[in-house]
């Protein structure tokens, strides 16, 4: 192992100042915005740090909110490794849980609740699976159908709850039973871990092991190698070998396969008290793929900026003593994301002028592409 | 002599640790063709791209006309009278050719003075073309008219032309260099020829100057320089290989090796490896492989010779598993294979080195140990897991046999030279112990040694059994390397030749488009 | 049951009201679209076109409703989108960050951030009263479509023609188009072609805004910006180029189909027919979604849409 040389730690030093820099800025922006509008901007970054983990049994709670942005995630990896832009995650979450729901609320028993799961999976799959079959048989960039595949499942999930035999609670005895879904039962439950006085589900473990599973596969599989050399380079690709369409189409329904199983675990985690409603969704799809564009595409990255986004979604509920909206955290994530996306740019134009590339080895992700040959 | 048009003064431009140019001066002169001729990576287009504004110099100096300037941008160049006509690039497809010559000029935009204008410029050089057509439509000879027309409207004082013949006809080449001679010596303006090709260098200029590594090795007045002296200053050595003859497109002019063509040998007790029946393609209502038969015997170097798009490129890629042909078969050792069909052909045993190995032979963001072993990955892995070790055992051999320098196993592919991304190509298709190989513009872009290398690596790829079929524009590697010849027109085959029969003239007419057998005066290449 | 059928179709093509708000529907997706098309000629497949609409939509209410001035609002509307188009074209074409994650995190910031200051400042506005052109507006059925909308509608008009004759009759649009098509080519010509992608998406970010402007001004609101306002009308708008196969005249017939089904959506129930309502409002996102899909293979997009340019990597 050579040393590394000077030129290389100088780098480094400097994108990390970048990095604080612009995370600083965005800080900064958003601590003015709240000030000129008329908040107390202390106030809000106390109640942030309060509800995430400084208050008794908070942390536990952000781990368990945590956990579906994680498990959304991986799933956004899974289809850029292949070169696509699933940006459907919202729609196909609702989805999932939607599935999830019809199958937890009709088994019972020891299997209802992997059942639950793999409808979820399935279901998720299903929805991202119309983007696949647009992209490949109509040549329909998946852009466009992932992102009007939300807005039909925000609305056709929500037409489930109104009708009994679909998803909409059936006990004529419940006085108020406006489009909300049957409470699973115990069987179909996710169980909870309590330590150091705060809980949290054993999916937590769950989708970190996910991580490293997905991790694994991407970078020390056949599977995980045909996928990347898809998403790097369509006609190699095709030449040795990798159905490109298959592939594709696969890579595209497993992440929309993992945004279902996020439904399924909010929902048998008990993030809606164990029911389905409208608006389930609430924006776990949408931050679970910032996580993955953050995370630049890293499985296990995707851990801890989870954990920072959950931060957000927990902390945002103790803000209404401060009198500040919660939609500031939105404007706070975006900003973010925004900051941390800027340094690595900067460095790969700043590295473009010291050295031309020879080919073409600047980028490190895959060059997305929605052209179809 | 005449006060330089444009004079660029120690010049040094540096990419890291490569020094691309290293204090360098030219100066061209109006009324004069003036050859920049060296081997491709002499510098020679880090040179061209420093006068056109693509690229900023380190070090030096430009003045045009007398006056020091600094050339930003491409506009600035043109602005300053520098015009060059380029190689594949500046053409945009879905525009008319009007309006492509249009591009980037800042004059009033009006539609039909501009076409005049088009119709006017393309008269005056006897370059006829219609200003009205779509540039997708025209032959690469015809785009190349445009790309002439485009840079002769600004009036440029200085015209730089970057290996212009790699698209032509032998014999719309010298129309190209007779068209050149006019401009020069009516208009007096002061051209650049920019080639890795000596006898071309030798026929059409005045002055010569010949870069190696980045360096000045030589300058000389055209008429008194000898082939064999400029072929030893461009490579730096003594040039008598057939093969090193053939590299810089001079067999004629060098060496007595040259004149010795390989023997002929009958291949006909060997067995048909490949067969290509009566293929046909056809994309966006155009035929580009017309009713096409190949056969190729094992051990045996069949050349397909033809000037740039004639369906050169979608033959590697039917042969590349990339597109289904619409008609006819493709058959290997015996087997008909399907074609467009996911690694089909890989698996029945073809093994190609792609014309363009970025389009489809690599992957540049991925490492070289991975680019050896695209295609057989399973190869280094147990229960689908890929063991590194193991992977990184293999690449090293393989690197160490096809002489892979610059960089370890684990750097990306994307950082390795031309000339050893091509080996790593070669050695990844060689070890998958192919019945077939077809090589696509193999040595394009490359250095003469690692010419030689390929060239070396291709007959002992065939005498070791393998069926190999070389594609490619470059007639002297053809003639160098074939032991039968297939010339490809429009996606047809123009004539079938054994290398005994061959000569370059013969060739020459057949790829003008004259079939064999028919009367050579009929005229090549109809431009409209 | 048949019947019934029949005479739904009967009464739907017999409204009025079905025609006026099909034509203000389209109108508004057709100020975003037209952006879309010049910024997606030009190689950027520009997702923030929502949030350009949603800035303009909020900017422009609260312009409205603290000076009263319709223009000065429809100003500050696309100035809005002026700005979001900036970001983004900074942060695409300059630093080459991939355009959909940089669309897509602008979209999520303009809406929390219009949904933050609109809890903040709330914008109370009016609808622009319509412009009624006498005579041509009592002509049956289309009369109040054409002729009877609020004035900002109108801008749409000379809007087509501007775009078309920008991009097939200048030297910019010759520019653009090259460098849609082929950046390579046309930055050895001398063209900047980053400079062009990104004033395109600047040029996308006036309409849009406007277009967000002219949503909550001279459409349906009578309280003022709300968050589910823009609701995706953007992505309908990009929907409708790709429908449209990158012309200018099926991107505008694009715009009128799609505005035909939110206004179906709006109209239903006031005509007396129930229907799910949640049904009713997938019902436009599916028909972009259905004939998109049934019309996109068979065009041809511009050829480098959606690819960064950076000299030296060809």
């Amino acid at each position: 192992m050579t040393r590394p040389d000077q030129a290389t730690v100088r780098n480094a030093v400097w994108l990390l100042g970048l990095y604080v820099l612009s995370v600083t800025v965005a800080l900064v922006l958003s601590a003015l915005l709240i000030s000129i509008t008329g908040g107390p901007w202390r106030g809000v970054l106390n109640a942030l740090l309060d509800g995430a983990i400084r208050k008794p049994g908070r942390w536990g709670d952000t781990l368990a909110e945590a956990t579906p942005l994680l498990i959304v995630s991986l799933g956004a990896i899974v289809s850029a490794r292949a070169g696509l832009v699933n940006i459907g995650q919202e729609g196909q979450l609702a989805v999932g849980a939607a599935t999830a729901t019809y199958v937890a609320t009709h088994l019972s028993g020891p299997l209802a609740i992997a059942g639950a799961v793999l409808a979820g999976f399935v279901g998720g799959a299903l929805w991202a699976g119309i983007a696949a079959l647009l992209k490949y048989w109509r040549k329909v960039p998946e852009v466009i159908t992932t992102l009007l595949l939300v807005f039909i499942a925000s609305q056709g999930t929500g037409y489930l709850l109104t009708r009994t035999f679909l998803l909409l609670d059936d006990d004529p005895n419940k006085p108020n039973r406006v489009q909300t879904s049957a409470q699973l039962d115990e069987s179909t439950r996710i169980g909870y871990i309590r330590i150091f006085g705060n809980e949290f589900p054993w999916s937590v473990v769950a989708a970190v092991v996910l991580a490293i599973a997905v991790s694994v596969v991407l970078h020390r599989t056949t599977w995980g190698f045909r996928l990347t050399v898809l998403g790097r380079n369509a006609r190699t690709a095709q030449r040795i070998g990798v159905p490109v369409v298959i592939a594709g189409a696969t890579a595209l329904a497993l992440s929309g396969a993992f945004a279902g199983l996020a439904g399924a675990v909010m929902l048998t985690a008990g993030t809606a008290n164990y029911r389905f409603t409208p608006g389930f969704a609430n924006n776990v799809g949408w931050e679970g793929l910032l996580v993955a564009l953050v995370a630049r595409n890293r499985p296990l990255a995707c851990i801890p900026i989870a954990f920072v986004f959950a931060a957000l979604r927990t902390g945002s509920g103790f803000l209404a003593a401060t009198g500040v909206e919660r939609s500031i955290v939105d404007v706070v994530r975006s900003l973010l994301v925004l900051a941390l996306l800027v340094p690595p740019a900067v460095a790969v134009m700043r590295q473009r002028r010291v050295t031309p590339p020879p080919a073409a080895a600047a980028a490190d992700e895959p060059v997305v592409s929605v052209v179809v040959a | 002599m005449p006060a330089p048009a444009v004079r660029l003064s120690s010049i040094t431009k540096r990419y890291g640790p490569v020094t691309a140019c290293a204090d360098v001066d030219l100066e061209l002169v109006p009324g004069e063709i003036h050859g920049v001729l060296g081997e491709n990576g002499a510098g020679k287009s880090t040179l061209m791209k420093i006068l056109i504004g693509l690229v900023q110099p380190d070090e030096g100096t430009i003045a045009v006309a007398g006056n020091e300037t600094v050339i930003h941008d491409p506009q600035t160049a043109a602005d300053l009278g520098v015009g060059m006509v380029h190689q594949h690039l500046s053409l945009v497809e879905s525009l008319t050719v009007w309006e492509n010559v249009l591009l980037g000029d800042h004059r009033r935009f009006d539609r039909r003075a501009a076409r005049d204008q088009v119709a006017a410029t393309a008269e005056h050089y006897g370059l006829g073309i219609d200003p009205d057509s779509q540039v997708s439509d025209l032959s690469a000879g015809l785009r190349q008219r445009v790309e002439l027309i485009k840079c002769l409207r600004r009036d440029p004082r200085i015209l730089i032309l970057d290996e212009p013949t790699s698209v032509l006809t032998p014999a719309e080449s010298e129309q190209l260099f007779a068209t050149l001679r006019d401009v020069v010596a009516r208009e007096q303006r002061a051209v650049a020829l920019v080639s890795h090709k000596l006898a071309e260098v030798l026929h059409a200029t005045d002055t010569v100057t010949i870069m190696r590594q980045g360096r000045v090795v030589e300058r000389a007045r055209t008429s008194g320089a000898t082939p064999s002296s400029l072929a030893r200053a461009m490579v730096g050595r003594e040039v008598s290989l057939r093969t090193s003859a053939a590299a810089l497109g001079a067999t004629d002019e060098l060496g007595d090796a040259a004149t010795s063509p390989v023997a002929a040998r009958s291949f006909d007790d060997r067995p048909e490896v490949l067969r290509i029946d009566s293929a046909r393609l056809v994309r966006g209502g155009v035929t580009v492989l017309d009713n096409l038969s190949i056969r190729v015997r094992a051990g045996e170097i069949v050349g397909v010779a033809g000037v740039e798009g004639n369906g050169q490129r979608e033959l590697g890629d039917v042969l590349s598993s990339l597109i289904a042909l619409d008609d006819g078969s493709v058959t290997v050792d015996g087997t008909v294979v399907r074609t467009g069909r996911a690694g089909a052909m890989a698996r029945a045993g073809v093994a190609i080195i792609p014309e363009d190995r970025h389009d489809s032979g690599c992957v540049l963001t991925m490492s070289i140990a991975d680019n050896l072993l695209l295609d057989r990955i399973d190869s280094v892995a147990r229960g689908g897991l890929i063991s590194r070790s193991e992977q990184r055992r293999v690449a090293l051999e393989l690197m160490r046999e096809f002489e892979v320098q610059g960089a370890g196993p684990d750097s990306l592919f994307g950082s390795l030279s031309g000339g050893n991304q091509q080996r790593v190509v070669l050695a990844r298709e060689m070890s998958s112990k192919p019945k077939v190989l077809v090589a696509a513009q193999p040595t394009r872009g490359l250095d003469v040694g690692a010419i030689e290398y390929m060239s070396s690596r291709l007959r002992a790829a065939a005498e070791s059994g393998i069926a190999v079929l070389l594609v490619s524009t470059e007639l002297e590697e053809i003639l160098d390397l074939s032991d039968r010849i297939i010339v490809l027109t429009r996606g047809k085959v123009m004539g079938e030749l054994q290398r005994s029969e061959a000569t370059s003239e013969l060739l020459g007419l057949l790829l003008g488009g004259i079939a064999a057998g028919t009367d050579p005066t009929g005229g090549a290449h109809d431009p409209s | 049951m048949i019947a019934s059928a029949l005479g739904a179709v009967g009464d739907i093509l017999g409204a009025d009201a079905m025609y006026n708000s099909a034509m203000r529907f389209a109108i508004v997706l057709a100020f975003a679209a037209i952006g879309e098309w010049v910024a997606e000629r030009s190689g950027t497949l520009n997702i923030s076109l929502e949030a350009m609409m949603i800035g303009g939509a909020y900017t422009a209410s609260i312009t409205w409703s603290s000076t009263d001035n319709v223009p000065l609002a429809l100003l500050a509307g696309m100035f809005a989108g002026l700005l979001v188009s900036l970001v983004q074209a900074h942060l695409s074409h300059q630093l080459a960050i991939d355009q959909f994650v940089v669309g897509l995190t602008l979209n999520i910031f303009v809406l929390g951030l219009a949904l933050f200051l609109d809890s903040r400042w709330e914008a109370v506005t009016q609808v622009v009263q319509p412009t009624r052109i006498p005579g041509l507006v009592d002509i049956p059925l289309v009369g109040e479509a054409f002729f009877g909308q609020p004035w900002p509608m109108y801008l749409v008009v000379p809007l087509v023609p501007l775009a078309w004759w920008l991009m097939f009759r200048t030297r910019w649009g010759l520019e653009l188009r090259s460098v849609g098509d082929s950046p390579q080519a046309a930055d050895v010509s001398g063209i900047h072609v980053n400079r062009r992608r990104r004033q395109a998406i600047m040029f996308a970010g006036l309409t849009s805004g406007l277009g967000g402007g002219v949503l909550v001004l001279g459409q349906i609101s009578i309280a003022g910006y709300e968050s589910g306002h823009v609701g995706l009308k953007g992505i309908i708008a990009i929907a409708a180029v790709i429908f449209g196969g990158w012309t200018l005249r099926g991107t505008i017939l694009g715009c009128l189909l799609f505005g035909y089904f939110f206004a179906l959506q709006q109209t239903l129930p006031v005509l007396g027919y129930r229907m799910n309502a949640q049904l009713a409002a997938t019902l436009p996102y599916l028909v972009a979604l259905v004939f998109t899909a049934v019309f996109a293979a068979r065009t041809r997009q511009p050829r480098a849409l959606a690819q960064p340019f950076v000299r030296g990597l060809a």
